[in-house]
């Protein structure tokens, strides 16, 4: 009996923290949504937080800019994170070892910078009087620094979109890497002599194998780009926002009658993650590309 | 027809001279031949085979089919199929769709593949697996698979690198009989590439021996074995006895042994005895046998027949007989008898040691 019960006694206290902190939080973070605020008087559920905010043209036109932000910050990242592991593991088949491990070294480098320093390191990058556009006037490639295209606080976010896609390849790249590993040499070897080319044997072999992992790593990145908050706050402009940022700037803008609404925002961005993560998972299914993920 | 002249292939680790040369002056396979490529481990079948598929580039020679070059054809062009050591099957597919992966390469329809490769999983006993994957079938399951694949695009010539070496026993000899079956009605060209004696006997119409990067001798089974051409040859094949001297006066001299030969090429050269002419108690011994005054130093039953050891002087010979005969004991002396008709001369300037 002890036995029995003994893993799951010790896993009851994490258990037990993990629910009350985030499953509490949700809860109450819905509960505030729905207008439940007993402390100050107000203890009937309504919608009219959620019908006030479908109805703006503020919340579409930040919702386009989040969807259109992490998209691309995703499929950046997902090309180039597929990019980095073919090539780390073709450096690690092909150089001395010492040259492989400093090539992950350097992917990995991103890894362990925090968003808001990226953010922050993109800002002393980019803005036209930033390291790059100076760089490249003193190497002339530009006629003065202002010719450098705004990419920091730019309406369409491609300061954000370059950040994330900096930030999150590597992420997708380990993802891939050790099934990249795991596929054998000889198999291109078989391919060929059946009458494969180096573009078909990628589209037969190491793509299905590849796409569940790729599938699953980009769906992570696109949900937190989606909800994350850091980087739009620091890069992006003040109209329109990005859903996160939005919600943060009226949940702390010092009006209490507005802390339901930020919470409705977070619970819609919230709903959409679950509902996209549904989506990709339904499709894969739909065209078997989760079908890689039967190899054992 | 498969045809390679000339192939070189050297493998250096640093130092300009080379680790490893592979040399095939001439070497042809006829259409609808199954030709086995014998040899120890290391050397050099499973280059010659890679070179033979296009996978790795010879330094020198020309590799030929029906006449044309196909030396600088990439492997994807050659039409070829090939079994592996390991099945290297691809994980994410099912069985159908691994066998009717050259097919599809080819740009054969769906329905039309699905047909074929069925077909080939019937031919291989696999019928009914089609929709599983690798992971759920045996070694042996596996490696039909990966001969069902590498025979159902119908490839000008089959390629086998030691396919049935990591199965068991027992498996190997069902495998062994399929793929012979196979041959026979398909009638395709193979060139197989094994270690293993007894499974190139079985298999092939013809054997070439390849040692130490050297093709020694290519011919049928039963000529290579009664006429080796170079004593390695013999030495591969199992006899012991192939005794270095010298042939003088249509005699063969020996620090041990002299005797008699008729016919032989006067020089330097090894004798060959084969260990199952040897009689120990005949029904009649004549001018047709020699006799060897031998000493039995070890007994030992082997499947069906009994493996002497006896030394003449400081000779060791190997001696093979029926299980009907009561055993020697070791130390005794006995009279060993052996055709003349038997005896095989290989002289240096063939054997080229």
């Amino acid at each position: 009996m002890w036995q029995r019960s003994k893993p799951y006694l010790l896993i009851a206290p994490a258990t037990g923290a993990m629910l009350l902190l985030f499953v509490g939080g949700l809860w109450e973070g819905v509960l505030q949504s729905l207008g439940y605020r007993p402390l100050v008087g107000q203890s009937r559920l309504t919608l009219q937080f959620y019908e006030t905010l479908l109805s703006s043209a503020d919340f579409w036109r930040s919702l386009g800019l989040t969807l259109r932000v992490s998209i691309l910050s995703t499929l950046a990242g997902g090309v180039l994170g597929l990019m980095i592991s073919v090539c780390l593991v073709m450096l690690a088949g092909a150089g001395p070892f010492k040259h492989s491990r400093f090539w992950r070294h350097v992917f990995q480098l991103p890894l362990l910078i925090p968003h808001f320093v990226a953010a922050y390191l993109a800002v002393v990058m980019m803005i036209q009087t930033g390291w790059i556009p100076r760089l490249m006037f003193a190497l002339g490639f530009l006629d003065q620094p202002a010719d450098f295209p705004v990419l920091v606080q730019d309406r369409f976010g491609w300061g954000i979109v370059l950040t994330y896609a900096w930030k999150e390849a590597p992420f997708i790249a380990w993802m891939l890497y050790p099934v990249l590993y795991r596929t054998q040499e000889k198999w291109w070897e078989v391919a060929r002599v059946f009458g494969s080319g180096r573009w078909a044997y990628f589209r037969e072999i190491l793509l299905p194998l590849l796409l569940p992992a790729w599938m699953t790593a980009s769906f992570i990145v696109f949900a937190f780009t989606f909800s994350a908050f850091e980087v739009p706050y620091l890069l992006g402009v003040t109209y329109p926002q990005m859903l996160p940022v939005w919600s943060f700037e009226m949940y702390t803008g010092g009006d209490l009658t507005k802390r339901p609404a930020a919470l409705a925002v977070n619970v819609l961005l919230a709903g959409m993650a679950v509902f996209f993560g549904w989506l990709a998972h339904r499709t894969g299914r739909r065209f078997g590309l989760l079908e890689g993920g039967r190899w054992e | 027809m498969l045809q390679l002249t000339d192939i070189e292939k050297q493998y250096r680790s640093g130092d300009p001279s080379p680790d490893f040369t592979l040399s095939v002056p001439e070497l042809t396979v006829g259409r609808g031949e199954f030709f086995a490529l014998l040899g120890p481990s290391g050397c050099g079948k499973t280059t010659l085979l890679k070179v033979v598929a296009g996978l790795i580039p010879a330094e020198g020679g020309r590799v030929w089919f029906d006449g044309r070059e196909w030396t600088d054809l990439p492997p994807e062009k050659r039409g070829f199929g090939m079994v592996f050591q390991e099945p290297l099957l691809f994980p994410h597919m099912t069985v159908k769709e691994n066998v009717a992966f050259g097919l599809k390469m080819r740009g054969w329809g769906k329905k039309k593949r699905e047909l074929r490769a069925g077909e080939w999983l019937d031919s291989v006993g696999l019928d009914g697996l089609e929709s599983r994957l690798p992971s759920e079938l045996s070694g042996g399951q596996q490696q039909r698979v990966s001969l069902a694949r590498a025979m159902a695009i119908q490839p000008r010539v089959l390629l086998m690198d030691e396919p049935f070496s990591a199965l068991d026993p027992q498996l190997r000899e069902k495998m062994r009989v399929l793929l012979k079956q196979l041959h026979q009605e398909h009638q395709m060209t193979i060139l197989f590439v094994t270690h293993d004696r007894e499974e190139a006997f079985y298999l092939a119409d013809r054997i070439g021996i390849l040692t130490e990067g050297r093709l020694l001798q290519a011919d049928r089974p039963r000529n290579l074995y009664e006429k080796p051409s170079h004593p390695e040859v013999a030495r591969f094949l199992g006899l012991r006895n192939v005794i270095a001297g010298r042939m003088e006066q249509s005699r063969f001299h020996s620090a041990e042994i002299q005797l008699p030969m008729e016919g032989a090429r006067p020089g330097k050269g090894w004798l060959v005895l084969y260990p199952e002419c040897f009689r120990l108690n005949p029904s009649k011994s004549d001018s047709s046998t020699i006799p060897f005054r031998v000493t039995i130093r070890e007994v030992i039953f082997r499947t069906g027949y009994y493996s002497i050891q006896a030394e003449v002087g400081n000779l060791a010979l190997n001696i093979r007989e029926r299980p009907t005969l009561k055993p020697p004991r070791p130390g005794e002396q006995r009279t060993a008898f052996y055709p003349v008709s038997k005896l095989h001369w290989i002289p240096e300037e063939k054997g080229g040691e």
